[in-house]
């Protein structure tokens, strides 16, 4: 009796049209019933379905902490840390800066007073050349 | 919406996506993969998800998809799929190895066309209804049970033949 109806059921199977029940009923039959001589050879398709059902993932999904609104909170908190950072640099940066530039200016101002003096010492020297001078006048009055 | 909330959500189905992906991509690592890449786009979308009637047939969907195009890049890129899963000592896997028929089986399933094996999957493995596996697929009814009854028909033939040479 059960092999006439698991016969039509098989039948519809292959057709695709049984419903879920009576997949189930088929189901049972292969995996957990004797199974006649005349239905060996869909054992292990039942059985192979039956197995693929029990496999699981061994990974658990992995998800962002945090997404959206917070994301965008995040670029704003590392933005404004990149300015405060930058504009910390350039400040302390400035001093060692203008400690070269002073460097630069008590040399520039030292070189200048060498030249202060040597000029000086060449307007010493002219003021004694106006005595040259007194020559070509005495010069020029005689040969005039 | 809180990670908690999304998880309870998704996570019932975490197994399902994983064996149609591993139906489709045939590697474990690889179907792994997959799960995780679908579940990074639901939390992504996870606004989205409270419009959808069902969850699960969304992300089922997004499963379909994603692997479908994960083989499509693979054969574009003549890359071969490596079956990992084989060195992999599962326990399961070893026991579905020991089980000659039930590998065969396996073999079989492998090498429908891939509507088929993603129908036959839904159906035979998942237990979903027609309605449910056209929606899931943007198909109809009738469609399924083509596809399905080709699939199963298949398998059959394949094991008709195996019995008769004794093998199976």
């Amino acid at each position: 009796m059960e092999s006439v109806n698991i016969e039509k059921l098989l039948e519809a199977y292959f057709e695709g049209n049984t419903t879920l029940n009576e997949e189930v009923i088929l189901r049972t039959y292969f995996t957990e019933k004797e199974v006649e001589p005349q239905f060996q050879m869909y054992a292990p398709l039942f059985a192979g379905l039956k197995a693929a059902k029990q496999e699981v993932a061994t990974k658990e999904p992995v998800l962002p902490e945090s997404l959206g609104i917070n994301r965008s909170w995040w670029y704003g908190i590392a933005a404004s840390a990149a300015i405060v950072v930058l504009v910390a640099g350039f400040m302390f940066s400035r001093p060692s800066i203008t400690a070269q530039e002073q460097e630069a200016l008590t040399a520039f101002n030292e070189s200048k007073k060498a030249m202060l003096i040597l000029s000086e010492n060449f307007n010493k020297g002219t003021g004694h050349l106006a005595i040259v001078n007194e020559f070509n006048n005495t010069k020029n009055r005689i040969l005039k | 919406m809180q990670q908690k909330e999304f998880l309870s959500i998704v996570l019932p189905f975490k197994d399902r996506l994983y064996r149609l992906a591993k139906r489709i991509l045939i590697s474990s690592e690889e179907a792994e993969d997959a799960v995780q890449e679908v579940y990074l786009k639901l939390w992504k979308g996870r606004l989205k998800i409270s419009n959808y009637k069902s969850a699960e047939a969304f992300a089922i969907t997004m499963t379909k998809n994603y692997c479908l195009d994960r083989l499509k890049s693979k054969q574009a890129s003549n890359l071969k799929i490596v079956h990992s899963n084989y060195q992999n000592s599962d326990n399961l896997e070893k026991q579905i190895e020991a089980n000659d028929g039930v590998a065969i089986v396996f073999k079989l399933m492998e090498s429908l066309p891939e509507q088929q094996k993603i129908v036959l999957q839904l159906r035979d493995v998942e237990e979903f209804e027609f309605a449910e596996i056209a929606k899931m697929l943007d198909s109809n009814e009738t469609a399924i049970r083509v596809a399905l009854s080709r699939a199963r028909k298949t398998i059959r033939e394949k094991l008709i033949q195996q019995h008769k040479y004794g093998i199976g």
